[in-house]
């Protein structure tokens, strides 16, 4: 029986989908058997960042429906045979899925694969509640800015409200060197604040966007340090300790060691 | 008792009149002789004798006949109420006690009492008390986005972040960060107070009184701290202030 955890934020533009492709793509790697669902109808973009866009034919909503069986709909990845992707539909209005139907999609994806990664679309509306129904746990993506942070906290708070509990943290487009001037909050100001275990920090990068746009995974680069960065997630994710990569923060990085002890209690 | 006056031993307190004005003086205001191992002190009730239980009996003894024989004449004829509890005093002690005060030609009231007599005036300014009937424990951090309403007190084990609210008709007690909204005494009670281990709201609102954080980032609270109304203003103190006075 695998697991399905939702990588969510409230906040758009924040790095859900550029997260999700990683870790599959990352856990896959591994060789886990992985579905990565886009639950963001009618701004799907997890196929892009992937490089399967010229693959799609049936889509979430079609299997929901009935229009096509499971297997039909499923997209494997070009590099890795047990990496699969359920595309959100293009053309459909978000409530075309009710979380009841979305429940029990996420139970039979649970008999066939290790782990299910399903990139929430933003908000706090219909299609969050979709995307959150069935999870086991969620992994909440932040920015280092004050409005990411608010709105995370209310994505934990109705996480909590929903019954999906513990989830853990991730910073993404962190700049040390904006931290260290005091321009940009620091992970300590934001852990205290949201009070989740932090599972992984990714620098800000370009390599990502570069990666994005060639559906190319920075996971996969050995060089990358965000790369780097998704690659100690996905071992964590796997129940492994990996102590934290030193972004140029010594005292910060020194006191996460301790935090991520507590947190990697799961 | 520090706000009390101190009678010091050179001061020419004589005979009845003295003893009239320096009552009708202090019917308004609470006095306090010392704070040491026995005090005495003088309210619209009378004379009151309270003794501390951190020193030892004898201390007390010593104390106590020092006091009475510096100020023989004061104390004359007078009745003194003792104040303690019956835990710490003993029958026996409370004989000695009594014996000692009959010695200096004063009378010594045994029944005791603990409550404090001062008016209550002066009670507005000290360690305001926290009344825990009818109280809401939430035990978790409140999240932007969740309001807490409730009709009595609230106490918060963890944090309120900012987006958030909590609303009640009593005080408001967060063993945590306060960074919301916060409205302590919302059906119209201005005493009502709220105190947080890191007080950094959004807005406090006590009653119909309303604060909000200033727009420049002050210097973040380094311990707890208490907001209450004090003429017309919220006002907040460090809570340790309180305590110590
Ligand atoms: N660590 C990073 N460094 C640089 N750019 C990033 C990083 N993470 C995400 N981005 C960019 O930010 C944009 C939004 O990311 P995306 O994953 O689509 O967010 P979301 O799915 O939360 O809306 C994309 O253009 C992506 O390439
Ligand atoms: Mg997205």
């Amino acid at each position: 029986m695998g697991e399905a955890i939702v990588i969510t934020s409230g906040k758009g533009g924040v790095g859900k989908t550029t997260t999700t492709a990683n870790l599959g793509t990352g856990l896959a790697h591994n060789k886990h058997k992985i579905c990565l669902v886009d639950a963001d109808i009618g701004l799907r973009n997890l196929d892009v960042v992937l490089g399967l866009e010229n693959r799609i034919v049936y889509d979430l909503v079609d299997v929901v429906e009935g229009r096509c069986r499971l297997r039909q709909a499923l997209i494997k990845d070009k590099r890795y045979d047990s990496l699969f992707l359920l595309p959100a539909a293009q053309t459909k209005e978000k409530d075309a899925v009710s979380p009841e139907q979305m429940a029990e999609l996420m139970g039979t994806l649970k008999s066939e694969f290790d782990f299910i990664i399903v990139d929430c679309p933003a908000g706090i509306e219909q299609g969050f509640k979709n995307a959150i129904s069935g999870a086991d746990r969620a992994v909440i993506v932040t920015t280092p800015e004050v409005s990411a942070v608010r709105d995370a906290d209310r994505i934990i708070g109705l996480l909590e409200a929903a019954e999906v509990y513990d989830p853990q943290l991730i910073i993404n487009r962190l700049r040390p060197d904006m931290v260290r001037r005091g321009d940009m909050m620091d992970i300590q100001d934001i852990i205290d604040i949201l009070a989740i275990p932090l599972v992984g920090v990714v620098p800000d990068d370009e390599s990502i966007i570069v990666s994005s746009n060639r559906g190319e995974p920075v996971v996969l680069d050995q060089r990358s340090r965000p790369g780097q960065a998704y690659r100690n997630i996905v071992r964590r994710l796997e129940g492994l300790e990996v102590p934290f990569m030193d972004l140029e923060q010594k005292t910060v990085m020194h006191r996460l060691r301790t935090l991520f002890g507590i947190g990697g209690k799961r | 008792m520090g706000r009390g006056e101190h009678w010091t031993a050179g001061q020419p307190f004589c005979g009845a009149r003295a003893w009239n004005e320096v009552l009708e003086r202090f019917l308004r205001r609470g006095w306090t002789m010392t704070k040491e191992a026995c005090v005495i002190k003088g309210n619209r009730h009378g004379l009151m004798l309270s003794v501390s239980e951190e020193a030892s009996f004898a201390e007390i003894l010593g104390q106590l006949r020092e006091k009475l024989s510096a100020h023989r004449d004061f104390f004359q004829g007078a009745v003194v109420r003792l104040h303690s509890s019956a835990a710490f005093l003993s029958e026996d002690r409370v004989d000695d006690l009594a014996a000692v005060v009959h010695e200096y030609g004063m009378t010594l009231d045994r029944t005791m009492t603990l409550e404090d007599q001062r008016p209550q005036k002066q009670q507005r300014q000290k360690v305001p008390e926290f009344n825990l009937d009818d109280t809401k424990l939430i035990r978790r951090t409140i999240r932007s986005g969740q309001s807490i309403h409730y009709s009595g007190n609230v106490v918060v084990m963890g944090d309120v972040n900012a987006g958030s609210e909590i609303v009640c008709s009593g005080d408001i007690l967060i063993l945590g960060s306060l960074r919301g909204v916060a409205h302590a005494g919302a059906e119209g009670n201005a005493k009502a107070v709220v105190f947080a281990f890191r007080l950094e709201p959004t807005q406090l609102r006590i009653a119909h009184y309303i604060s909000r954080a200033p727009d420049e980032k002050g210097p973040k609270p380094t311990g707890p701290e208490l907001a209450q109304v004090v003429d017309n203003l919220i006002q907040i103190r460090p809570y340790g202030r309180f305590v110590k006075r």
